[in-house]
């Protein structure tokens, strides 16, 4: 597996905090997604739904053995097969396998994290198979070279401009920036790819236990291709994302769509149950349904237990402040935002993803618009104390343990706070937080606090 | 290739031994309360909002040749036109009707392996559908071909009134559950993308045009 570049985040968010053309493209796409997102919940009761997702995402992962063994069973019953990996080597080595026994030559793939997470497209390129991203964001961005740097709008930081350019040089075609006529030139060539592709991949948004139903859903019209123009579909998931009834739908299809995109519904959902039967002409004649557990089964029974139940809806990227001027890349990771800063070291391990968890303002703006309820800053707050606590001495580790006894001490906090207001206005104080104020002002702290103010004034009238 | 299953379930048995669990799992059958407000508008109407302010289209017509004759008005003469097995039996005289002045290609004359590039060469597909849900201007498709519904251009959908359900509660019931087909597809309006500075474009790789027609005959 290619080696994280969470490791070098300073180094990484340094450089796209300072494109300004990147920050400004990201921050407008990002309100408008979170404005829609609230208009949309205008007609529902978001609270209602959020509870009820909730102990769903709760019942669900704490009868995780339970519902994998219904949903194996069910989806057996409907003929498809169902490989559990470990890895995420094993997961690609099983869809090499696979692609291999079906003799297949190219393969078109619709957008799912789980494959990013493992790697698989390069993985399955270096053994010669052409495998074609078709979401129109994640085609662009293969053909650039680069990785997503969103959930749910993969090239948001990209400019039309640029997107142009970069077709016309990939694809051949003319130099034009207008949205519509760029997007019919890809469903061209894409098209073409579907008619000729023998294997289709994509991820799945939930299994439902109950009755074995994969449940996928987008909007381009690419994964209903992807897994439909196919000889054989390969789902490719994390363990996590079963539910147990097909009715609980009904909540998370209110919720997704109106997280991700401010769309009641996404334009499709497929629903699907398996290889085509004897009655249908068309459809898939295997589906293989992959489930990776890469560090999730750990996470069950601990206090990052209810990351598990994250939706990828992207919302919380869409409202940090962090995000909103970093953009994904800084990340390093393929999760990005608030819910990378979690999973990512929690799936790779901490020591791949150090300083992920203090890439948060902890306003909590991401949680309070999670549609799954997790209490993401709360999570990443305790996952700092957890870093903090594995490494040993350092001035950071010193300065928290001392903040916390001194918020509980009155006259420790004055004392303290009459030498930082002293500190603070010399020219030393810059200087040894230099970092921190290479993108920011240090404020200015007033000459009195306010408690000094109040005595003197106290009896003025 | 043996997979990791025992491996798996036995960590997750570790991991959540000794936790507290949440209640017991609840019952499939257990009693389902409607988490849809009820909407004052009456289905029909509230459906066509719906799925035309995503630049779908939907009509209510009293026959079937109305419908042959909105079918007509909205393709090409030269154009060619898929229509469902579905529809042929149900709908006689809609299809008889518009045969007379468009060129119908038919599920029949396609079996299993069937030229997929024939397919994508259609102009329009006309399908039935399982339900259509008013509360998000949905339709509910199950067919025995999956291809020409997803890959035309523009979609005709034949719709009777008792099809039409008021919310998503009605959809996600056993009815459609335990159905006896490998897929059920929801269709919410046009094939669409924002991956391109957010802004919206209709007609991807799907239908660019969803036109709903109810028939009340
Ligand atoms: S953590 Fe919550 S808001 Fe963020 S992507 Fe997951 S479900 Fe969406």
């Amino acid at each position: 597996m290619t080696e994280l570049k969470s490791r070098n985040f300073k180094r990484l968010y340094k450089k796209e905090i300072a494109d300004q053309k990147l920050r400004a493209n990201l921050k407008k796409a990002t309100i408008q997604a979170s404005d829609k997102r609230n208009d949309s919940f205008a007609e529902v009761d978001f609270n209602f739904l959020r509870n009820e997702a909730k102990k769903i995402k709760q019942e669900s992962v704490s009868h995780l053995n339970d519902l994998l063994s219904q949903f194996e069973d069910r989806a057996h019953k409907n003929n498809c097969t169902v490989f559990y990996a470990e890895s995420p080597e094993k997961a690609n080595a099983y869809i090499l396998e696979v692609a291999r026994k079906n003799a297949v030559k190219k393969i078109v793939k619709s957008k799912s994290m789980v494959t990013e997470e493992i790697q698989l497209v390069p993985f399955l390129e270096k053994y010669g198979i052409e495998t074609v991203e078709t979401d129109l964001g994640e085609y662009i961005i293969q053909l650039a070279g680069e990785t997503p740097s969103h959930i749910t709008a993969p090239a948001i930081h990209k400019s039309r401009t640029e997107i142009a350019q970069l077709l016309h040089d990939k694809i051949g075609i003319e130099l034009n920036d207008d949205p519509a006529f760029l997007t019919g030139e890809a469903r061209k060539a894409l098209r073409e790819k579907f008619l000729s592709a023998e294997m289709g991949i994509s991820g799945a948004n939930f299994l439902v236990a109950e009755n074995g139903t994969v449940v996928v859903v987008e909007n381009e019209g690419n994964a209903r291709l992807s897994t439909s123009a196919v000889k054989v579909h390969v789902v490719v998931t994390g363990i996590e994302k079963v539910i147990p009834r097909f009715s609980d739908l009904r909540i998370f299809m209110r919720l997704l769509g109106r997280s991700a995109t401010g769309q009641k519904l996404t334009s499709y959902v497929s629903l699907i149950r398996g290889p085509r039967t004897d009655k249908e002409k068309d459809g898939p004649e295997e589906v293989h349904i992959v489930l990776l557990d890469n560090g999730r089964s750990r996470l069950l029974g601990s206090e990052h237990q209810e990351v598990l139940h994250c939706i990828r809806c992207g919302a919380c990227l869409n409202v940090c402040p962090v995000y909103r001027n970093i953009g994904g890349h800084a990340y390093g990771s393929v999760y990005p935002g608030p819910i990378g800063s979690l999973v990512t070291p929690l799936f790779f391990g901490p020591e791949n993803a150090p300083e992920l968890p203090f890439a948060s303002s902890l306003c909590g703006n991401c949680t309070e618009v999670c549609p799954v309820g997790i209490s993401i800053h709360h999570q990443l707050l305790a996952m700092r104390q957890e870093i903090k606590s594995e490494t040993k001495g350092g001035l950071e580790k010193f300065v928290f343990k001392n903040f916390r006894k001194t918020m509980l001490r009155p006259q420790r906090y004055r004392l303290f706070s009459r030498l930082a207001r002293i500190f603070s206005s010399t020219p030393i104080a810059r200087k040894a937080i230099k970092g921190w104020t290479d993108y920011r002002d240090l404020p200015q702290l007033p000459s009195r606090s306010f408690r000094e103010i109040y005595k003197s004034n106290k009896g003025k009238g | 290739m043996t997979d990791d299953r025992e491996k798996i379930f036995a960590a997750i048995r570790r991991s959540l031994r000794g936790t507290e669990r949440s209640d017991a799992l609840r019952s499939p059958a257990s009693p389902l309360t409607s988490v849809h407000r009820e909407d004052p508008e009456p289905p029909f109407r509230k459906f066509r909002t719906e799925l035309e302010a995503l630049g779908g289209f939907a009509e209510s017509l009293k026959y079937e040749t109305d419908a042959s004759k909105f079918i007509a008005e909205h393709t090409e003469p030269a154009s060619s036109i898929f229509i469902y097995d579905q529809v042929a039996t149900r709908f006689r005289s809609l299809v008889g009707s518009l045969s007379e002045s468009r060129r119908l290609r038919f599920g029949n004359e396609f079996a299993a392996g069937y030229d997929k590039r024939e397919v994508a060469s259609f102009d329009a597909a006309v399908t039935g559908c399982a339900a259509c849900v008013a509360e998000t201007g949905t339709v509910v498709i199950q067919t025995d071909m999956r291809l020409p519904a997803a890959l035309a251009p523009k979609l005709f959908v034949v719709v009777e009134q008792k099809q039409l359900v008021a919310s998503l509660d009605e959809l996600f019931t056993d009815t459609f559950g335990n159905a006896d087909a490998s897929n059920l597809f929801m269709i919410t309006g046009p094939s669409r993308t924002a991956d391109i500075e957010k802004q919206l474009v209709k007609g991807v790789h799907g239908p660019r045009d969803v036109l709903v027609l109810f028939i009340n005959e």
